[in-house]
């Protein structure tokens, strides 16, 4: 009897490479617009009030860009883009943050939750 | 000048890769503290790597790095060995003692890189990492007053605190705060008064913008712990309020630690700041996480 079945191996590799492909989003949970399903695309995501941010935020007290999503490989990071108004990730104000599963983020008078699949 | 300090490892003991401590992280400790251009390193544990690897990275790369570790225990310097930029010529790493002729961490560092634990020798290194030292314990680096002191921990241990342009940052782990006699310990329900601390302590973190304090063990764990010279979370909130900290970071957290447990140890610490009335924001060491001062 065969200890090994090399016929596994081939569904482990393409299991492993669809884990590796993570689907990360944001639900927006509070301010205007809420709720807002948003899936985040590989690269940069500009957040805040200006028109050319790919995440538009109707809220006088976001900045213009107030902050940014980059999402390279299988880690997205939150960054601040010096706003007035500050970043906060689960109640904290923080510069720049790897963001995990559930967390919250705070930007002006709108709320996010981050979700990775 | 903006400062900003980054968490690479937050762990104690032994590096702890698993599900649950998914969200705070599973490197030992690693802490980057930034004054503009000049860059600090708290510590060697095995956060490092991926640090090294970032710095390696950054446009343009940084000239000079300021190693100072706390003691030589592994979970401070297991990194090192695989901290990048040492293999480059680009960097030159300064490893501080904290007097002159005081090589011993130069030493150790050196020594578990000898062939019975590591396959690269430290001679292997050239002239990238370099023994510096502070001055009976301070010195001012790139503008930045470092000052080292001493803490309670077996064999010894080097806290540091960073000051420049008004801007206060105090890093120190590892550290039993002892409970004092008629202290309430343990105190079960949170309940009781703020607990007596060492005045050298209060004195060294009153009004820092941050502390980062070794908090490993809450009140049950501590009870089977102590003497092990680590902290329990309650007594590094009484020592923060009484040196009237902006904001507090728990760190070193335990390998048994889980994200839940560090939430719910977080969330108890609140609320004995909240019950003495202080303003404080506490938080729990999370690798990936960075904050501007």
């Amino acid at each position: 009897m065969t200890e090994f079945d090399p016929k596994i191996t081939g569904i482990v590799k393409l299991l492993r490479r669809g884990r590796e492909k993570h689907s990360h989003s944001l639900e927006q949970i509070e301010g205007k617009d809420h709720p807002r399903p948003i899936v985040l695309e590989p690269g940069e995501t500009i957040i805040g009030r200006a028109p050319d941010c790919a995440i538009r935020l109707s809220s006088s007290r976001a900045s213009r860009h107030h902050a940014a999503l980059r999402l390279f490989g299988t880690e997205c990071q939150l960054c601040d883009k010096e706003s007035d108004n500050g970043v906060f990730l689960n109640g904290i104000k923080i510069h720049s943050a790897v963001l995990r599963d559930g967390d919250v983020i705070q930007l002006a008078d709108t709320a996010f939750i981050y979700y990775e699949d | 000048m903006a400062a900003f300090v980054k968490f690479w490892g937050t762990r104690g003991s032994i590096p702890t890769p698993a599900s649950w401590t998914r969200v705070y992280g599973g490197n030992t400790a690693c802490v980057e503290i930034r004054f503009d251009d000049t860059i600090f390193i708290c510590d060697a544990g095995s956060g490092i790597r991926e640090l090294g690897k970032d710095l390696l990275a950054r446009v343009p790369p940084p000239r000079d790095i300021h190693l100072l570790i706390t003691h030589t225990h592994w979970d401070h310097i297991q990194g090192f060995p695989f901290f990048a930029p040492v293999y480059g010529q680009d960097m030159r790493i300064h490893v501080y003692g904290r007097h002159e002729n005081d090589h011993s961490i130069y030493r150790v560092l050196s020594g578990q890189m000898s062939s019975s634990y590591f396959p690269v020798s430290f001679k292997e290194l050239s002239d990238s990492v370099v023994a510096d030292h502070l001055n009976d314990g301070e010195k001012k680096i790139g503008g930045v007053l470092v000052r080292s002191f001493p803490l309670n921990h077996p064999g010894g241990c080097l806290g540091y605190s960073f000051e420049s342009d008004g801007r206060k940052i105090v890093y120190l782990t590892d550290n039993e705060l002892e409970i004092q006699d008629g202290d309430v310990f343990p105190d079960l329900d949170n309940s009781g008064p703020l607990r007596r601390v060492p005045e050298e302590f209060v004195k060294i973190a009153r009004g820092a913008d941050l502390l980062i304090i070794d908090s490993q063990y809450d009140e049950t764990e501590y009870m089977k712990k102590i003497k092990w010279g680590h902290s329990c979370c309650f007594s590094c909130t009484d020592l923060a309020i009484q040196a009237k900290v902006k904001n507090l970071v728990l760190f070193h957290h335990d390998p048994e630690s889980t994200d839940r447990a560090i939430d719910e140890m977080v969330q108890s610490c609140r609320d004995r700041g909240a019950r003495h009335k202080s303003g404080m924001v506490i938080s729990g060491a999370r690798e990936g996480v960075e904050f501007k001062f």
